[in-house]
């Protein structure tokens, strides 16, 4: 009964936050919403026994990169409420409104349609399927076991993966047009 | 209690067993990664004199890794990796040999554009080979997250080398869109993969498999299975989730315009038909009609907004959204043909493979006359049997095998995929054979009509100064025309019908 109890209002926390994002038209609160929503879902994570991926979640998003969210919204200058009475295709607003409802009903359909009589994918606010592996270990053992043995290969492919965007985004960013490019890059100015 | 201690204490505690890998199998991604940072390492120290080697060395990475994959197909046997999550066997193989060789002649294609123009190259060049890594990486993938990570692997330099002409606005709006569309498709793809795992606890594709028969058909399963196939339905550009592709062909450098249209669109469908095939042989009643829906519609508006298109490299866009249809028609009757898909998966394979071929032919062709012409318009083409007759003969094939027409490669590829879709001997195999060959006749007429330009209509302008075609791009020709007048000639493709047992779960 507790558990039900701590789902729904983490759940509550998860949509209110989720709402705050979509419809403040400010992207500091909207960051700040998202914050909220990133905590409800820890909460999540902690019911269903995954400690670590609920302190994870929110060291690292919460923490961490809601944090970055907030630096590049504030050093981009665009704190300030935009306005939103323009609509650049008409009826786009009218027609995202429709397509989001129609999908809501879809999935909430597709959810609880689905309950069965052996609950295993049910709506009931008990733990998933995808229990703890093993008990009688702690969750972050089963974790390293996991990453560095079955999916040691996606493990190494995302830190490839990471210096690749890291590579390209500071060459795509890097201002090619100024004139003190032969400083720090002899020669590519030739070009 | 010292640090050390306590490492010895966890260490003492967790039972780990470190996974063996199989070099051989591994050897093709693990030769093309030591190159990646070889090259890395190169431009480092070389600078500005590396520079001009850059293009060879990641062509020499590419042709080094197709080594290991030719023994390890000589040598057949299928090897699994990782408990089942990646699986080398004669499908996989096929499509690495394809990603690698696409990969060396997108190198070919890029090494004049590059070095005339004023880009970064050698960042060009490792993020190229990166792309390439994470398609070999997808081509063995057996498990959701490995599937996932390679695709990510392959798509982010993808973004970034659209916009890689930074000046050109067009270039930073194709980067922008395809970033955007690519996230918002990984996003679905990753919801649907997430309800996948919910349902059946486990993320390689066999478990699943097992786990979804024993469930039968759910709803829940309904909106998991449509909404990862969604996720590659964008990644490959079928209509309705084409949008983007037509903007960012137009925009990005034309040599990573043909790398997109091939190898990046190849990539997406390896994923498709794997997890099609593999995790979802009991969702066949929900899957198939989707496919055929997606299919028919992909090739009919594909081919009808093509044919209105102008330009030479919207015209290839929308063609290949419209290619990208008869490849995705043998996933509409996947269950009911041979040996549980396998015919299905073979058909879409060799036709990724010619298609391959055709393709970067038609870009090459698109590169070397835009050295001259300056003009992505189709008119631009005008008259150039009297200046390039040599150009014009390759296009003419490749326009040729891309509309159907025996003996070029494109018409075995086609009769492939009609064969298994009237294998199926169901209503909706046969009424998907007839949207296609529709389809076909309609796409004839626009493919023709640039070798009518080509052949019979004067040059704009009178100007029939010869077009000077670099070595590397007579070479990326030589490849393709050979590849697709082979395949179509002698009906030589690889046979991947061994794939089964362990990719397939039993």
């Amino acid at each position: 009964m507790v558990d039900v109890i701590v789902f729904a209002v983490a759940g509550l926390i998860v949509l209110a936050g989720g709402l705050g994002v979509v419809l403040n038209s400010n992207p500091v609160r909207s960051a700040l919403s998202l914050v909220a929503s990133f905590f409800g879902v820890a909460v999540l994570f902690v019911l269903q026994e995954a400690h670590f991926l609920a302190l994870v979640q929110i060291v690292v998003y919460a923490g961490a990169i809601v944090v970055l969210f907030l630096f590049v919204i504030m050093l981009l200058g665009v704190d300030e409420v935009e306005d939103l009475s323009i609509e650049p295709l008409s009826g786009q607003r009218i027609g995202g409104l429709l397509a989001g409802a129609a999908l809501l009903v879809f999935l909430l359909g597709g959810l609880f349609l689905s309950g069965g009589d052996e609950g295993a994918v049910a709506v009931t606010g008990t733990e998933s399927v995808t229990q703890p592996i093993d008990e009688t270990q702690p969750n972050i053992d089963n974790l390293a076991t996991d990453l560095f043995g079955r999916n040691v290969l996606a493990f190494e492919a995302t830190a490839l993966l990471l210096t690749i965007a890291t590579v390209g985004a500071v060459v795509l960013v890097r201002n090619a047009g100024a004139e003190d490019l032969s400083v720090d890059e002899p020669g590519r100015a030739d070009h | 209690m010292t640090l050390a201690f306590l490492a010895q204490q966890t260490i003492e505690r967790i039972p780990f067993d470190s996974p063996t890998i199989d070099w051989h199998a591994f050897a093709p991604e693990a030769i093309l990664l030591a190159w990646t940072c070889l090259v890395v390492v190169v431009d480092m120290v070389g600078l500005e004199r590396a520079r001009r080697f850059m293009p060879g060395l990641t062509g020499v990475g590419f042709l080094l890794a197709t080594i290991p994959v030719l023994t390890l197909w000589n040598d057949g046997a299928t090897r699994s990796l990782f408990e089942g999550a990646y699986v080398v066997d004669r499908y996989a193989l096929a499509l690495k040999g394809l990603f690698l060789i696409s990969g060396y002649v997108v190198v070919l294609l890029s090494t004049q554009y590059m070095a005339d123009g004023d880009y970064y190259d050698s960042e060009y060049y490792i993020l190229l080979a990166s792309s390439v890594l994470g398609m070999t990486v997808m081509a063995s993938a057996r498990d959701l997250i490995t599937i996932f990570v390679a695709l990510e692997l392959l798509s982010i330099p993808a973004y970034l080398l659209a916009a890689w002409r930074k000046r050109d606005l067009k270039s930073n709006e194709a980067g922008l869109k395809y970033m955007l569309m690519g996230i918002f498709a990984s996003a679905i793809m990753l919801y649907g993969m997430s309800l996948l795992y919910g349902v059946a606890g486990d993320t390689r594709l066999s478990v699943i498999a097992e786990k979804l028969t024993s469930e039968g058909t759910k709803p829940l399963l309904t909106l998991a299975a449509l909404f990862t196939i969604i996720g590659f339905a964008f990644k490959v550009s079928a209509v309705p989730f084409h949008t983007w592709a037509p903007d960012t062909y137009e925009g990005a450098p034309t040599p990573l315009t043909a790398f997109l249209a091939v190898a990046s669109k190849a990539a997406g469908f390896v994923a498709m038909v794997t997890i099609i095939t593999t995790a979802f042989p009991g969702q066949a009643d929900v899957v198939e009609p989707f496919m055929w829906v997606l299919s028919a519609l992909t090739m009919s508006i594909g081919n009808l907004i093509a044919m209105r298109q102008t330009n030479i490299v919207r015209m290839l866009a929308y063609s290949g959204v419209a290619q990208a249809g008869y490849i995705m028609a043998p996933l509409a009757v996947y269950s009911q043909t041979g040996q549980n898909g396998v015919s299905a998966a073979s058909a879409i394979v060799n036709y990724l493979i010619i298609y391959s071929a055709m393709n970067l032919g038609a870009f090459a062709v698109v590169i070397a006359a835009a050295r001259k012409t300056r003009s992505g318009e189709i008119s631009s083409f005008g008259g150039m049997l009297n200046y390039a007759p040599g150009l014009t003969t390759a296009m003419t094939v490749f326009l040729f095998s891309l509309a159907g027409i025996p003996p070029m490669g494109g018409w075995l590829a086609k009769w492939q995929v009609f064969s298994v879709l009237l294998q199926s001997e169901s209503t909706w195999g046969t009424t998907l054979a007839l949207v296609a060959a529709v389809n076909t006749v309609l796409a004839a007429f626009y493919y023709l009509n640039v070798a009518k330009q080509m052949w019979f209509m004067p040059a704009p302008d009178g100007d029939t100064s010869r077009v000077r075609v670099p070595p590397s791009l007579v070479a990326a020709l030589a490849i393709t025309v050979i590849a697709t007048l082979l395949s179509g000639v002698t009906g030589l493709v690889p046979d991947i019908t061994d794939f089964g047992s362990i990719a397939l779960g039993r």
